[in-house]
C-alpha cells in the first residue's frame, strides 16, 4: 500500500492513484479523486453492480478471534445469498434476502427463520453522517486479488471505531475492511479471496425454498417503521428513558417496540452514520437479572457489563426498567452514557436548557420526545435562532436528514456563509449546553469492590 | 375351611342368621374348635339379647314438625300430637339433617387433592410469570443483540454478512437451540 497523508493536496493522491494503476505517463490522466467520491463510490455499488465471491471474515467472538468463509452473492438494488462456508459450526448456513424478505435457514436442525429484510437504498443522511462524524482521508491505492483498490480511513470524531476500506477503482465494491477499536486493535475485517462481476445473476437464487419438513419461525420481533420516544410511551404504557447525552455525533435514528414471548421491550437506536448504539428498556418485573457478564456499577446501583467481542452490553436498572445497551462504542463511554441517563437529572436538565438557550420548558420536552439529546436541542435551538428557521428544519438538519448545500439552497444562503453560521451556532451550544458529550477513550469497567 | 380372622368377621351376620348354608355351616364348625371366637360370640349374643329386651319408645310430639313436614302444610291438625295426616306423603328436602362435613372433606384423599389443584390453578399465574422472567433472563440479552445486529446492518458501512451470523446464532438461542454445532451456552 502507498500511504499519503490526509492533509496532502489532491494532486498528490491523484498522482499515487496513477502510481498504483501502472498507469504511465502518456496515459490519459483520470480526475482527481479525493476520499469522499471514493466513499460515495463505494456506497453507491450495490445499486449499479452484481457480484459472486468468496468472502473472509475475522471477527472477536467470546475472547477470540474467529474466522469465516461465505460465499456472498448479490444482485443490484438489494438482493442478497449468503452461503456459510466454515468454520464447521456455521457450514451449509443460508441467508437469503429478495428484498422483501430475509431468511435464515439452519441446515443442521432443518430450521428457518424469516424477518423483514433490511435492505434499504442509501439515504442522504448516510453520507451526510458519515461526512460529518467521521474525518475522511485518502491513504493511496493498493491491490487486493489482483485488483485495484482505493484505500480510504474514516477516523471519528469522538470516541469509536475507526474502519479503513479498500474500494475497488472499477465498481466500487468494498474488497477488503478493517475496523480497529481504540483498546484493543481490529476488531472485524473482511477481505474477498475471490470476486466476480456482471453476472446477471438469476433471480431464483435469491428466493427462499422452504427444505421439506423444515421448522419455520417468523422473528419479526421489531415493527417496521419508526416511532418517537414520546409515541412509543403512549404505545407500551411506561416512561421511556431517553439518553440526555451521547458521544459526538450520534444521533436518534429510529425507535419501535419489540415483542418476544411475554417480553416487551422499548427499543431505542443511535447512530454517528458508521457505528449504532441501541438501547432496550423493560419493564424490570418482566425479565430477570442475568447471572453471566462481569458486575460494574452505573451511577452507583449494580450492573452488568457483557464482552461478547464485536459487541458490548451494558445492562444497568432505573425506576423500575431494566435498560441493556448494546453497540461498538467503547466500553468507557458506554459507562457514562449509562451513568448520564441514570443520574436520572431529566426535569433538572429542562430547566438548565430551557434557562441557557432561553427557550421555554414545553418546548425542551418536546424535543426530547423527538428523541434529541440536549446538546443536540441546544444546537437545534440556537440554528433555529441564528439562521431564522423553524425547528422542524432545525431538527431534520441536526439529524443529517438535510446538508448544508440543502440548507442553504432553502435559505437563500451562500453554502460557504451558512457553513460559518452552522460552526458558530455549534460553538455557542456547545458552550451553553449542560452536559458534555462523553470524550472518548476506552476504560475498562471498574468491577464491584469485595462485600 | 375359616380361618380365625374371616371367622370373627362373620359371627355377628352368623348371629343374626344372614349367613347362606354353607359359610353358616362353616362358622359352627370354627366354633366348636376356638375358644376365643367361641367367648366373641357368646358376648354378641348377649349384647343382642339385652338390645332386644329395650321398650320402643314413642318420639317427642314436637319432633314431628321439625323432622317431617307434611306435603301440603303441616301437621295434620286433627292429629292431637301433631303428626302428618295420612297419604299426603313426606318432603325430605326441608327436614334438618345433622350438622355433618361436605362430602369431600369425609374422604381426606378426595379433599387433598382438591386442594391441590386449587392451590395449582392459583398459583398457574404465579408460575408463568417467574417462567416468563426465567426465560426472559435466557433470552434478553440474546434478544437485544439480535435486533441490534440486524439494525446495524442497514448502516451503510455494516458488513451484513458477519451481522446476519450474528443474528442466526441469536435466532436459534431464542427457539432453545445452541447457536453453534458444538457450542455450549453463553
Amino acid at each position: 500500500m502507498t500511504p499519503v497523508p490526509a492533509a496532502r493536496s489532491v494532486l498528490a493522491a491523484a498522482a499515487i492513484v496513477l502510481m498504483g494503476a501502472g498507469v504511465g505517463p502518456a496515459a490519459p490522466v483520470p480526475p482527481p479523486i479525493d476520499a469522499t467520491r471514493v466513499l460515495e463510490m463505494a456506497l453507491e455499488a450495490p445499486r449499479l453492480i452484481d457480484y459472486e465471491g468468496t468472502k473472509v471474515i475475522t471477527a472477536l467472538r467470546a475472547g477470540r478471534a474467529e474466522t469465516v468463509t461465505v460465499a456472498e452473492l448479490h444482485k443490484r438494488p438489494t438482493m442478497l445469498r449468503l452461503e456459510y462456508l466454515s468454520p464447521e459450526g456455521v457450514a451449509g448456513r443460508l441467508i437469503v434476502d429478495d428484498g422483501t424478505a430475509a431468511w435464515h435457514y439452519e441446515p443442521r436442525l432443518n430450521m428457518a427463520f424469516e424477518d423483514q429484510t433490511v435492505q434499504e437504498g442509501l439515504s442522504v443522511r448516510d453520507l451526510t453522517l458519515l461526512r460529518r462524524n467521521y474525518t475522511l482521508s485518502l491513504l493511496g491505492t493498493d491491490e487486493v486479488i489482483g485488483r485495484q483498490a482505493y484505500v480510504i480511513a474514516l477516523e471519528p470524531r469522538g470516541a469509536g471505531v475507526r474502519r479503513q476500506l479498500w474500494v475497488d477503482r472499477a465498481t466500487g465494491t468494498v474488497l477488503r475492511t478493517e475496523e480497529r477499536d481504540p483498546s484493543r486493535g481490529a476488531v472485524l475485517s473482511t477481505y474477498f479471496s475471490r470476486i466476480s462481476f456482471s453476472l446477471n445473476l438469476p433471480e431464483a437464487l435469491f428466493r427462499f425454498r422452504t427444505p421439506a419438513g423444515a421448522r419455520v419461525f417468523t422473528m419479526r420481533t421489531v415493527e417496521a417503521g419508526s416511532m418517537s420516544p414520546a409515541e412509543l410511551e403512549q404505545r407500551v404504557g411506561f416512561r421511556v428513558l431517553i439518553p440526555p447525552v451521547l458521544p459526538e455525533g450520534y444521533t436518534f435514528r429510529g425507535g419501535a417496540v419489540s415483542r418476544f414471548g411475554s417480553l416487551t421491550s422499548v427499543y431505542l437506536r443511535y447512530s454517528d452514520g458508521g457505528s449504532l448504539i441501541s438501547f432496550f428498556e423493560a419493564p424490570a418485573g418482566a425479565i430477570g437479572w442475568p447471572a453471566f457478564g462481569q458486575p460494574v456499577r452505573v451511577a452507583a446501583q449494580p450492573a452488568r457489563f457483557v464482552d461478547l467481542g464485536y459487541f458490548r452490553v451494558l445492562i444497568w436498572e432505573q425506576r423500575g426498567l431494566r435498560v441493556t445497551a448494546v453497540g461498538t462504542a467503547p466500553t468507557g463511554t458506554l459507562l457514562t452514557v449509562a451513568g448520564q441517563i441514570a443520574a436520572g437529572r431529566e426535569q433538572a436538565l429542562v430547566s438548565d436548557v430551557s434557562r441557557r438557550v432561553e427557550s421555554d420548558p414545553a418546548t425542551i420536552r418536546r424535543l426530547r420526545g423527538q428523541g434529541l439529546t440536549f446538546p443536540e436541542i441546544a444546537r437545534t435551538l440556537v440554528l433555529a435562532q441564528q439562521l431564522g428557521t423553524d425547528l422542524s428544519t432545525a431538527v431534520r438538519f441536526v439529524h443529517g436528514a438535510i446538508t448544508e448545500d440543502e440548507l442553504a439552497r432553502q435559505l437563500g444562503m451562500q453554502p460557504d456563509a451558512l457553513r460559518q453560521t452552522v460552526r458558530a451556532a455549534v460553538q455557542r451550544a456547545s458552550t451553553i449546553s449542560p452536559v458534555a458529550p462523553p470524550s472518548g477513550g476506552d476504560r475498562p469497567p471498574a468491577p464491584l469492590p469485595p462485600p | 375351611m375359616l380361618n380365625h380372622h374371616r371367622a370373627e368377621h362373620l359371627l355377628s351376620a352368623y348371629l343374626d342368621g344372614e349367613l347362606p348354608p354353607q359359610e353358616a355351616a362353616a362358622v359352627q364348625e370354627h366354633l366348636l374348635d376356638c375358644a376365643g371366637c367361641r367367648e366373641t360370640y357368646e358376648r354378641l349374643r348377649g349384647t343382642k339379647g339385652l338390645l332386644g329386651q329395650l321398650p320402643l319408645a314413642e318420639p317427642p310430639a314436637d319432633l314431628w314438625p321439625v323432622l317431617l313436614e307434611p306435603a301440603a302444610g303441616g301437621p295434620d291438625p286433627g292429629d292431637p300430637g301433631g303428626r302428618p295426616a295420612r297419604g299426603r306423603g313426606l318432603r325430605f328436602a326441608r327436614i334438618p339433617r345433622p350438622r355433618r362435613w361436605p362430602a369431600l372433606l369425609r374422604r381426606p384423599a378426595w379433599a387433598i387433592a382438591a386442594a391441590l389443584a386449587v392451590l395449582l390453578l392459583a398459583a398457574v399465574p404465579l408460575v408463568k410469570g417467574t417462567v416468563d422472567r426465567l426465560h426472559a433472563t435466557e433470552i434478553g440479552v440474546d434478544l437485544y443483540v439480535r435486533e441490534h445486529a440486524i439494525q446495524m446492518s442497514r448502516e451503510p458501512l455494516a458488513d451484513r454478512a458477519y451481522l446476519d451470523l450474528v443474528a442466526t446464532d441469536a435466532d436459534l438461542v431464542l427457539v432453545g437451540e445452541t447457536s453453534r454445532a458444538g457450542e455450549g451456552g453463553r
